[in-house]
């Protein structure tokens, strides 16, 4: 697997454990592990068609 | 107002200057690597819009430093200079060994310490210290993926653009607008926190009520001190960042800037203490990771985690110690 997109969840990954200690601002963490999995499915989208060429 | 308040607050001044002084390369390195503007011209500039940052932003961040860290009954002279003296101390250990420490995160290691030193864990304000805690890992992730998106944004903009070398000159002119809005955001966010401590010591003194609002000279010093300190030191450093970071081209300078300005705007409108440094390496990264994962030097990111690890508890367990000192001495 691409191995930008594996930073890219990983990234999503640790946002999404901060939600439940965020407190009032598990919206902010919530919203960055969101944009981290569109720029992960991007980036393997990417990488895929890259491979397809 | 007693010596020692007035030594406490040249303490907290000092080190808001070698913040400035440490902390330019962050703003211009970029516009004195891409040949903008010369590492003098480049200072001047920055220093100006850390002052200026007076104007636009508030006190949120220092209110948050003042009020969030740790209860008020428990702040005295000696709290206030114990934990600026663990902060100090912290971030000369960390400069020593080449870490690229937080000096936001070692001013609230160390009121922490300080505090637990005098009067135990129960004056920690739990919830300020999460609020603080989660944008320690957020602030360099949320700069990352601004840096990249920003990055994206400019490619797929000017994709079809054959003139790459008009493109490049306006992309040189724009960085100089996005160094001006990350100094803006670095004099927000950092000076605001010597304005918080400074706070905390006029009210732990009675020179401030408890619910004050952080008075104008103290607005002014804290801004001043950063400025000069930017100002006077600054372009040794920067000289030498400039020329490390050649592979920044000014597209890249506008994104990472950008990028960072933003995120420092957003937290220090929401009173939210972040390291500049961390957001700033989160957007370059994320600017270098828009073209692969190679072109990004992931020793400088695992730094930046080990600095998130050790910052806190370096610099809680040397105001802890400072103040126990402190206490026997007097």
């Amino acid at each position: 697997m691409d191995r930008r997109a594996i930073f890219f969840f990983g990234a999503a990954a640790v946002c999404l454990a901060l939600v439940p200690v965020a407190g009032g601002y598990a919206w902010v963490a919530s919203t960055v592990a969101g944009v981290y999995v569109l720029l992960g499915i991007a980036s393997w989208l990417d990488a895929r068609s890259h491979r397809r060429l | 107002m007693e010596l020692s308040v007035i030594f406490v607050i040249a303490v907290a001044l000092g080190f808001d200057f070698v913040n400035g002084f440490h902390d330019a390369a962050n703003s211009i390195a970029t516009v004195v690597s891409t040949r903008v503007l010369s590492p003098r011209i480049a200072v001047m500039w920055a220093a100006f819009f850390n002052f200026a940052a007076f104007l636009v932003f508030g006190d949120a961040v220092a209110a948050t430093i003042a009020n969030d860290v740790v209860t008020q009954q428990v702040l005295s002279i000696g709290v206030v200079f114990a934990g600026l003296v663990g902060a100090i101390v912290w971030d000369l250990i960390t400069f020593w060994f080449g870490l690229p420490t937080s000096s936001s995160h070692a001013l609230v290691g160390g009121m922490a310490g300080a505090a637990v030193a005098k009067a135990g864990v129960d004056v920690l304000i739990a919830e300020g210290l999460r609020k603080i805690g989660i944008f320690i890992v957020l602030s360099p992730l949320v700069g990352l993926a601004m840096g990249l998106l920003i990055t994206i944004g400019i490619f797929w903009v000017f994709h079809r653009t054959r003139n790459t070398d008009r493109l490049n000159r306006g992309f040189r002119l724009g960085q100089l607008v996005s160094a001006a809005a990350f100094s803006l955001g670095h004099g927000a966010n950092d000076a605001q926190k010597t304005m918080g401590i400074i706070l905390a010591l006029l009210i732990a003194s009675g020179h401030a009520a408890p619910d004050a609002a952080t008075p104008l000279w103290v607005v002014l010093s804290a801004h001043t001190a950063i400025g000069l300190g930017t100002l006077t030191g600054g372009w040794r450093i920067v000289k030498t960042m400039g020329s490390k970071i050649t592979r920044l081209q000014p597209v890249g300078g506008v994104a990472a800037e950008s990028g960072a300005a933003l995120t420092l705007f957003a937290t220090s409108a929401a009173g939210i203490p972040v390291s500049t440094t961390h957001t700033i390496t989160g957007a370059i990264v994320g600017v270098g990771a828009a073209r692969r994962l190679s072109a990004v030097r992931w020793g400088v990111a695992g730094r930046v985690v080990w600095a998130w690890i050790l910052t806190i508890p370096g610099a809680f367990a040397i105001s802890w110690l400072s103040f126990r000192l402190v206490d026997v001495l007097s």
